[in-house]
Parts: structure tokens; sequence; C-alpha cells
């Protein structure tokens, strides 16, 4: 019945995101330098052209020059709460999904500034999250070159370098972070962002001691922070165990499994203490039997 | 919302209206008014907000209405006291103001009983009547059909009374309900702060922790009180903490880790209190009631009561940090623990924190097997801060770890440290550095550094009699000096270990000590009757040994010592079977052997005393019982290698070549099977002495087909096939061998003692320093019991010979003749030193080292006259001319047919210049034409010289 009644409520936030698809007008509000602006509907694109109807209605539409807009401030038809229900219910896949079709519309106006970023980045941190690390970096590349905003900036570059790190490219990762500023030794003072970057392109090199070094700092030094502690957390679970260190992986799962609940890394942490067991009861039947006392 | 203004028309107007006539009203005389209108005075009083001037009014009706039993005149009643009750509450007389609710609820109608209930919670909230809160909230709340804001309050008011009364449990459920349903921000991070706090106080984890994290969302982290009392609930936690309750650890380090730095804390906590004082004087002069400026002041001076407390609290960062740090090595967190560790050090590198600290990180990096690391941190710490407060700890625990990772070389290095220990009286750095000692003495004990190893038990010993390592070192200080071969420096402690240490582990060992010492003192000694004595008292000792510990692992080698002393024995009418007895003690060295090394002793010694009785048959037979009981792990080789001589004896030739071919081919791809080497000595003595030339050359073949079809899986046999054909074609076949060996450059992993020692004479043949030293260096260490291993020491020798390191070559020599004595084949080690000593002009030395070779008859031969001549260049030194041409003319009169004449000819011609150097010169040419007419010489190719020698001389 929870299951029907939170597809229902998926459709309606679809639903209501699809009165902004392609071929219709959208609602839009269209800022020119000097703090001009106008409320009104974008029509189309034509090449380097936008047209733009003022007030709501499709007669005499303007033409202007993409790259002299300030700004379009769409308005987008997108539930957040309950957006953020489906987060907290880890619904990724269906979250994606409604994002892709919401913003497809946008498409033919992705180069000019909108207010688009903040949705492009939530849908940069979820394509990461299932890994869908090409895709991530696409947005990321587009979030992280957005400088209206510091924090989301922030987050495109942390998710850019990520993604590079996903897909294995790790001199790129390495550049991206020196591009960045990023590439100081890892220290208690340490952005745990960036430590976290750090500790996955550590991983991606095999070198899991220094990981485990760096990722520790993380949670030594950032408990505070609910952001970076959970990811922090799963990971210095998987690096354990990859050093086989399993009873230390053991005991970290053990915390996740209390500490966050309902959480994606709880999901993870339930998997990987599946994975600990296994090497475990392996390890048990690897060990030759001790020899009796002479 | 005014009660007074319904909609339907206002009840006390109409209740009383058709009952009462109007009547003129005068503001403050009450009394005198008529209901109506004082009704409609009240009401408009109420409406204006004017609560003060209502109450007395209100007070009026209530008195006239109070007695009134029909249902308009109790409606009224209840109704005025309900606006009684609330006037009293907004004029801030709340107890006033709950004496009339109380009354309101004790009658009817109770129209707003919901209201009544509220408003009396939150009176009694003001006067702090906690039960009667919780008494009236309960009952509000089981109203049916409430509102969100009712059912908030009443949560609201119940979870703050039981959190007031501190009964923790009871508050949690309706303090979450508002924590989650409260609308202002001020009042859910109240909530929120007071739930958690009772979550703590409860010991309710599992909902704590999920409160903690979204708590840590929000500014209400800052909350002073509440960092306080994660502190303090971590304290608590922690100091339940142990094996067997690493919940409360875990418990412990979810509360530290939540807990902010005073710094962070004072700083927002100052900011906040800046921000609420600004906005409360802004309210105030905006109009706000009096109520609210109290409340919000209350909340601004416990705010700075809290950040006085906070301030009056000694530092408390380093101390959570250090918890926290010693909670997630506890639980194998061994990373995050290190981390902080390591910064707390780097914060304060000298303070007890920074220094304990340091210690804590060195023992996670040693569990996480980080040992350079941990390492480098001692040493680090060692080199600034020797006398630092752990010193001794983390000495003690690199030690440790190096022995335990049996790296016994690193220990010597550490000892510098150990050396500049200060001293002290604590008892636990004295216990500390007695296991330093000990340690040290142990490793340096099995790395065979005896002197080293002796020096630190000896340490325990006199500097620390109480330490529970005195037994111990007593014993090893003994087989310290035992290992060097000092046996009367030995003896004295095995003695007191049993006297003193009854029950100790070691107290049959040590008896078995005592009788090797005796034994090994007895072989020193010069006096014969204390020789006899010492080997007397060994036996009678070992005997002991055998009677009293039958089944002790060294029962086998004492049977088998008992037996070498027998064996040495001469057999006497009185005494003829000592032979016999050696053997029967042999045998029960086999019989009880625990290891293959003991068997293998116990059988070829027995072999060996056999031999002497020529009991060929005895051999093989005993031989044959050694390999059936020892089966895989016998020395196979070696019992081969046995019974072929003893069928050789019984002239079974042909059985004996088979068995050593045999044995070849069975164990000659492993290295460690010396035995092989050794038959392959035999097998080239046996042909050149037992076959026929016919069968010569069929072993020839039969070796050459071996060679070619054996498998390139097993090089170590293929190679000794190689050095078995080279020696049996003779002994430059052998040494060109060597020469190729060592020009391919095979890997030293598929030699043998066979082919190192080719190697090792090629290599001294060619002057090949770094040869010599590799491959004697490789022989020594990998094949210490090789009878060839004297080859190595002769290469070692050569080598240091080749730097002319001349008191290294005397050394390297003094070893090798205290490992294989006057064997015949060594007699290039006291060659080698008297030529030493001459090139150091130590004439009368050198001179007295070649004479001592002429008092070892198995070195006759060339060697004597090589002797002679030294002996003669040793006259020359000492500028004694005559004495050297004595020498000089003794070799080619007694020596010369040996090595075709070459010694016989250098003496002629060393004889002949003495002579000129003698002003004799017809005798020097008398000499010369001597050696042109001696058979052995006169073909020599220094021959030629001489004739050419003579002819300037003008003589024929």
């Amino acid at each position: 019945m929870m299951k029907m009644m939170t597809r229902i409520s998926l459709l309606a936030l679809m639903a209501s995101a699809g009165t902004a698809l392609a071929a219709e007008p959208l609602n839009a509000k269209l800022i020119m330098p000097g703090g001009r602006s106008w409320e009104g509907q974008v029509i189309g694109r034509d090449g380097d052209w936008l047209e733009f109807a003022t007030g709501r209605t499709q007669a005499q539409p303007i033409r202007v020059g993409a790259s002299t807009i300030e700004e379009l401030q769409f308005d987008v038809q997108l539930d957040e709460r309950a957006l953020a229900r489906f987060m907290e219910g880890r619904q990724f896949a269906e979250v994606i999904a409604a994002l892709e079709k919401t913003l497809s519309a946008y498409a033919p106006y992705n180069d000019i500034r909108s207010n688009l970023t903040k949705y492009n980045a939530l849908l940069m941190e979820l394509y990461y999250r299932v890994g869908e690390y090409g895709k991530a970096l696409a947005l990321a590349e587009k979030v992280a070159a957005d400088d209206r905003d510091e924090a989301l900036q922030g987050k495109g570059r942390t998710y850019h370098a990520l993604s590079l790190v996903g897909l294995g490219r790790i001199a790129d990762a390495e550049a991206t972070l020196r591009s960045y500023g990023w590439e100081q030794p890892a220290a208690m003072g340490s952005d745990p962002a960036q430590l976290y970057i750090q500790a996955k392109l550590l991983c991606t090199k095999n070198e899991f001691a220094k990981a485990m070094e760096t990722v520790a700092m993380i949670v030594a030094f950032n408990s505070q922070n609910p952001d970076w502690m959970q990811p922090a957390e799963l990971l210095c679970a998987e690096i354990y165990t990859e050093l086989g260190l399993l009873d230390s992986a053991g005991e970290v799962v053990r915390e996740i499994l209390l500490l966050y609940p309902g959480t994606a890394e709880f999901d993870a942490a339930q998997e990987l203490q599946h994975r600990i067991d296994k090497l475990m009861i392996d390890r048990q039947f690897e060990q030759p039997e001790q020899p009796e006392e002479a | 919302m005014n009660v007074f203004q319904r909609r339907g028309g206002h009840p006390l107007r109409v209740a009383f209206f058709a009952a009462m006539a109007a009547t003129a009203v005068h503001a403050q005389d009450f009394s005198q008014l008529g209901i109506s209108d004082l009704v409609g005075v009240t009401d408009r009083m109420l409406q204006r907000g004017d609560y003060k001037s209502a109450i007395p009014a209100l007070i009026e009706v209530v008195s006239r209405t109070a007695e009134l039993n029909d249902e308009a005149g109790r409606k009224t009643a209840q109704n005025a006291r309900f606006e009684l009750a609330r006037s009293y509450f907004q004029t801030g007389s709340a107890a006033e103001g709950i004496k009339v609710l109380e009354e309101y609820m004790a009658n009817e109608p109770r129209d707003r009983e919901r209201q009544a209930l509220r408003m009396l919670a939150q009176g009694f909230f003001e006067v702090q009547e906690w039960a009667k809160i919780q008494e009236t909230a309960t009952r509000l709340l089981k109203f049916p059909d409430l509102t969100d804001e009712d059912r908030f309050i009443g949560n609201l008011m119940l979870g703050q009374s039981y959190f007031q009364e501190e009964k923790w449990a009871e508050s949690v459920p309706p303090l979450e309900f508002a924590a989650l349903h409260a609308k202002e921000d001020r009042i859910e991070r109240a909530c929120q702060l007071m739930l958690v706090r009772a979550l703590v106080e409860s010991e309710n984890w599992g909902k704590l922790f999920g409160w903690v994290q979204r708590v840590y969302r929000t500014d209400a982290k800052y909350d002073i009180s509440l960092n306080l009392t994660l502190m303090k609930a971590g304290k608590a936690q922690f100091e339940k903490g142990d094996e067997e309750h690493k919940n409360e650890y875990l418990n412990a380090l979810l509360l530290y880790r939540m807990v902010l730095p005073r710094e962070e804390l004072l700083k927002h906590s100052g900011t906040r209190q800046k921000s609420l004082s600004q906005k409360l004087a802004d309210d105030t002069q905006r109009g706000i009631p009096q109520t609210e400026i109290d409340e919000r002041q209350k909340e601004i001076d416990a705010l700075n009561e809290s950040m006085d407390t906070l301030r009056g609290l000694p530092p408390y960062e380093q101390e959570v940090s250090f918890r926290i740090g010693q909670i997630y090595a506890e639980v194998k967190r061994f990373w995050e623990g290190f981390v902080i560790f390591d910064e707390l050090f780097k914060e304060d590198a000298t303070g007890e924190i920074g220094e304990t600290s340091l210690l804590q990180s060195v023992l996670v990096l040693y569990d996480l097997q980080q040992y350079d690391r941990a390492e480098q941190r001692v040493v680090n710490y060692l080199d600034e801060r020797p006398n630092g407060r752990f010193a001794r700890t983390l000495l003690s625990l690199m030690i440790r770890d190096n022995l335990n990772r049996k790296q016994y070389g690193r220990i010597a290095e550490f000892q510098k440290y150990v050396d500049e220990l200060p001293p002290t009286d604590d008892a636990d750095e004295r216990s500390a550095e007695a296991d330093i000692h000990y340690m040290s003495g142990f490793s340096f004990f099995l790395n065979r550094d005896y002197p080293s190893a002796g020096a630190q038990f000896k340490k325990i010993l006199d500097d620390f009699p109480e330490s529970d390592y005195v037994p111990n070192s007593t014993y090893f200080l003994g087989m310290a000096f035992l290992m060097q071969g000092e046996y009367a420096k030995a003896l004295p402690f095995f003695q007191t270990y049993q006297e003193r240490y009854g029950e100790g582990e070691q107290f049959a060992s040590a008896m078995f000590r005592e009788a090797i010492s005796l034994f090994g003192a007895g072989g020193l000694e010069t006096d014969k009757e204390k020789a006899a004595e010492m080997v007397r008292q060994s036996e009678a000792i070992f005997t002991k040994f055998i009677d009293t510990f039958p089944d002790e692992d060294l029962v086998s080698e004492a049977y088998s010592m008992r037996g070498d002393i027998e064996a040495a024995k001469e057999s006497t009418n009185d005494d003829p079977y000592p032979l016999d007895r050696a053997v029967k003690d042999y045998r029960k060295g086999i019989d009880t052997a625990k290891t293959q090394f003991q068997a293998s002793y116990a059988a070829f010694q027995a072999a060996k005393v056999y031999q002497l009785e020529t009991k060929w048959q005895e051999i093989i037979d005993l031989m044959k019982y050694y390999m059936n009981r020892w089966e895989d792990q016998a020395d196979v080789a070696q019992a081969v290698y046995w019974i072929g001589q003893s069928q050789i004896e019984l002239e079974q030739v042909q059985q004996a070549v088979e068995a050593y071919v045999d044995a070849i081919e069975r164990f000659g791809n492993e290295p460690a099977q010396f035995g092989v080497d050794k038959i392959i000595g035999e097998l080239v003595k046996v042909a050149a002495t037992h076959l026929s030339p016919g069968d010569r050359e069929g072993l020839a073949i039969q070796l050459k087909l071996k060679l070619a079809n054996v498998a390139e899986s097993m090089p170590v046999l293929k190679l000794r096939y190689q050095v078995a054909q080279a020696m049996l074609e003779g002994d430059e076949a052998a040494a060109a061998l060597g020469a190729a060996l060592l020009s391919q450059e095979i890997p030293l992993e598929v030699t043998s003692p066979s082919s190192l020692a080719l190697m090792c004479d090629a290599a001294v043949s060619t002057g090949n320093a770094a040869e010599m030293k590799r491959l004697s260096d490789y022989f020594i260490e990998h094949f210490e019991e090789s009878e060839l291993l004297w080859h190595a020491y002769r290469a070692r020798a050569y080598k240091l010979q080749a730097e002319n390191d001349n008191w290294g070559v005397l050394a390297a020599v003094d070893e090798a003749q205290g490992l294989f004595g006057v064997e015949p084949h060594m007699g290039w080690a006291q060659l080698l030193k008297a030529e030493t000593l001459y090139r150091m002009e130590k004439y009368e030395e050198a001179e007295e080292a070649y004479n001592t070779m002429m008092g070892v008859p198995q070195w006759r031969g060339p060697l004597f006259a090589e002797a002679y001549y030294g002996m003669g260049k040793c006259r020359l030194g000492r500028q004694d001319l005559e004495g050297a041409h004595a020498f000089f003319q003794r070799i080619y009169l007694l020596f010369a047919a040996y090595s075709d004449g070459d010694w016989a000819a250098k003496g002629y011609l060393a004889a002949a210049d003495c002579l000129v150097k003698l002003g004799r010169e017809q005798d020097a040419i008398k000499t010369l034409q001597d050696m042109l007419e001696n058979p052995y010489t006169k073909t020599n190719p220094l021959a030629e010289k001489v004739r050419d020698q003579l002819k300037k001389l003008g003589v024929q």
C-alpha cells in the first residue's frame, strides 16, 4: 500500500514536471544585464537567438541573443518536498528519471546561465551515487563552471574530481585536483571533501594503507560534519576490508548500522557485512590446523 | 483569539439579558452594576485587552453567578471563571489563575475544558508544579479531536515536566513529539536539547544517536550544556568500558565525537548572546509583553551562565581527543586512532598527553604492521629525548618487535639507546629495562653474537637482582660462554642455576649443559689428571641426567655424549669394552632421538666406533636400522656413504659404487644433502683405488649418460654430476670446471658444497677477491656442516690477502685452523699464516710458523719444500746469509723430487745467490753447475736461465 502510494506520488511529481516538456513554452523570467527583467515564456531557440514572449501569452515574442542574457530563471515544476521524500526513501533511480525528464525540456538552453544549476547539481550527485560516473562528470563540469553560488560550485568541483576517480582516470583526476589547488598533503585541517577525494584516488591506485590514513582524518577530525562522515565511514569499512582487517571493518559497519539507519550508507554497509562474513569464513578454512604440542 | 467574541452572539449577554434589568454602570464600582451591564463592561475590557481591569469585574460576575443552578447561570459562571483565569494568566498571576481554573474544572459545564487544561498546564509550569502538569497534560492528551496546537502544547508541557523532575525515560516520548512538531525554531531547538539530555541520562543509545545526527545539522550543536552533558556521559561510558563491555566504549566514542572545542563553543555562544540581546532590545522598544521580555532575558542569562561555566572548566579538548583515540584503538579502528594520536603528539610533543600519544601511536602502528614507520618514530624520539618518559617502554617495544620478526641484527643497532638510558629507581622503569636487556641478550644469542649476549645477561644479574629474568639469565649467560667454547666460565652458571632454581624451567637443561661444560673444559685442560677428572664428572652427570630425565628432549644427546666419552676410553684389562658401551649409548641415542640431527649424530658416531673396530657389517646393519627408524627424515646420503665404505672394506666394491651412484641420483638435487658431496668425493677415491681402468671408464660413461639425461628441472643434480665427472677425470679437469662455473656466473641456489669448493678454489687461483667473498659467504651461510667448508675459509683468507689485510688474514687462518685443525688439506692455512708474517717482516714468527709445518706428517710433500724455502727467506730477512743458505740447500737435497723439481731449482738458485752475497762466487758457480747436473732439475724451465748466466760468466 505504501509502495502504491509512493508510486502515485512519484507519478504526480513527474506529471507536474511534464507540463514543462519540450514543444511547450517554458515559463521563465528573463534577466538582462543592468537588472532589467521580464516575466514571460521562452518560446524556443533558433541558433544563437532565443525567442521570448513577455507576459503569459505567445503574442509578439522578442528575439534575444543567447550570449547577451544575464540569466534565465525558469519556473521549474518540481515538487521539492516530494523529491526530498524520495531521496529519504533512497529511490534514486526514480528521482533521476524525474529529474532527467524535467530537465530535458530545458536542454536547449543549457548554455545559458539559469536557476537550473541546483537541479543539475542534485542530478550530478545522484548519478555519482548510482555509479554513472560519465554522466556525473558531464554535469559536474557544468556546475563547477558556474561561479554564482560558491557552495554549488564547490560541490561541482568535488564531484568533478570524484567522477574522474570513479572512471579510473587517475591522471586527469590528479590534474584536476592540482588545478583546484587541492593537492596539498592530507592534514588535520584539510577540507573533508578533499580528503575524501584523495582517499578514493589512493584506492584506485591500490594504495590502501595511505587511503585509510587519509579517510581516517575525516572521521577523526570532522565528526560533526554529517555530510562527509557518512560516506567517510563507509569508505573506512571498505578499505579495511581491502586491507584484510576484517575485525576493523566489522566494527565500522556496526557503527554505520547503528548511526545511519535508512540511509544509502546503511544499505551499502549491510551488503558489505555479508562480504566480510564470507571473507571471515574463507579465512577460517584457509588457516592450517594448529599442531598439537609435543 | 478573544473567547468572548463568538459568532453566535455573546453568551453572557444572551444568558442574562432576559433575566436581569439593565443598570447604569460606574467604571470602578462593579458591585453597583446590573449583571448585564457588568457583563458588557467586562466584555469591552477583554476586547481591548485590559485584563487587569477586567479581573475585578469578572470576580464580581463569578460571585454573583456561582450559586446559580440553572443551565444558563452555570454556563455564565463557568465562562466568567474561564475568562477570569485567562486574565490572571495574562497579567502574570498564574497562581490565582490556577485556583480559578481548578474551580472551573470542579464545576459544570466545561465547554472549554480543553483550553482550560492547556492553561492549567501552562499555569502549573510557571509555578513549577511538575506533578500537576503531568496530571493535567495527560488528561488533555486523552481528549478526542485535539487540535495540533493542543497536542503540541500537551506534549511540550508533559515532556518538560518530566524533564524537570529528571524522569528521563518518561520525558522522551512527549519531548520527541514536541521536537518533531514545533513550529518555532527556538522551541524546536529547546526540545531537541532536552530530548538529547533525556536520552543520554536514560542511556537510550539507539534513539540518542539518531537524534544527535539531526541536532548536529543545526546550530543546536553549539549548546554548551549539551556539550557538557555529552562529555559527562562520554566519560561515564568510557569508564565502564572494557574487554567485556565494548558497547560502552562505542557509546563513549559516539558521545565524545560530538563534543566541540571550547573556543568554538564560546565563539558561537558569544555571537548568539549578542544577537539575542540586540533582538530583545529592539523588540522591547517595539513593545512586547513583560512576560516575554522576562523569558527571553532568562534565556540570555542562562547562556551567559553556561559560558562562564565553560570558561571555568580546565582544558578538555586534548583529553577528549585522547580518549577518542584510545577507544578507536581499542575497537580496532587503528587508523582513526593513529591520526588522532599523531595530531596530539604534533600539537604538544613534550607534554604528558603528547608523549603518551606518541606511545599510543607507536602501539597502533605495530598493530597495523607498519614496522618501519613505528621504528622511525621510536628512533626519532630516542634521538631527541633519550631521557624521555617513555624511552624504556618504546625501546622495549621496538626490540620485542624485531625479536619477533627475527631481525636480530637490527637489535644490535639499538644498543646505543640502551646504553644512554639514565639510572632509575622506579620499579616499572627498572622492569622495562630488564626486559630490554633480556630481549637484547636473546637476540644477540640467536644472532650468534655470544659475547654481546653474555654481556646483556650479566647486566641483569649484576644490576637487576630483583628481576624475574635472573634465573634464565643465569642459564643463558652460561650458554653464551658455552657457545664460545669457554667451558670453564660456563660451568659455574649451570651449577648455580641447579642450586638455586630447582623448579626452574631450565633445570634439566642446566644439568645437561653442566655435563657438556665439564666435558669441554676437560678437553682443554692441560693437566692430564684434572682433565680426566672433569671428563669423569661429565660422564657421571650425563648418567644422572639420563636417569632423572628419561623423557627430556636432550636425553638422546646425553646418550651420544656419554657414548663419545666411552669411545674415547682406552680398553684396559679391567675395562676391556668401552667401545661396546659407546655403541650401546649411541643406539639409545638413535632410539630416544626427537630430531633428525640427534639421531644422525648418534648413528654416525656409532659408525665411527664400528669403523675403529673394523666391524663393517655392523655398520651396514646400523645404517639400515637408522634409515628404517627415521625414513624420510634420515640423512640417507651420509648413511649410504657409510654403507658404501663398509661394503668396500668387505670387498663389495661394485655394490658400494652402485649404492653411491644411486644415492647421488636420488638425493643429488637437494643442496642440503651434504652426504651426496661426500659420496662424490668417496666415489672418486674408490674409483682411483679400487676400480680397474675398464671399470673406471664404465663409471665415467655411466655418469656421462646420467648427466645427459638429467631433467632441466634438477639443476642441482646436474651440477653435481658435472663435478663428479670432472673429479673423476682428475685435478686439472676439476680445476677447469671450477673456473668455467665461475665465468658462467651460475646462480648460487643450484650449487652444493662440492661445486662451491671448486669455485672457491678457482676464485683463489684467479685472484678474484669479489668472487672469493661472494662464494665463501654463501658457502658458510648455507653449508656450515659440510666437511668441504674449509674451501670457503681458504677463499675468505685469500680474499683478505688480496686486500693486503694482514691481520685479517691471520684471524681468518686462526678461525679456519680452529675449525679444521691439521687435516691433510689444511696445510695451506699454516703456509698462508707464515707467508703473512713474513710480509709483515715478522721474520722470527714467520720462521716459527713455517717450522710448525714440519711437525705435521700429513703435510709431508711439496709443502715441506715450500716451508723450507720460506724459512730461508726469513733468514735472509734477518740478514743471516749462512742460515738462509742452509735452508735453501736442504730443499734440493731433501725434496728434489717434489713438484717436478721446481722447489729444488728455486733452492739451487737461492743458495747460489746467498753464496755470491757471502763472496763465495766459486761455490755459487759450483752450486749452479750441480743444478744443471741434477736429473730432477736439469730440465726445469729455470735451468735455461742458469745456463745463460753461466755462459755470461764464461763458465760451461
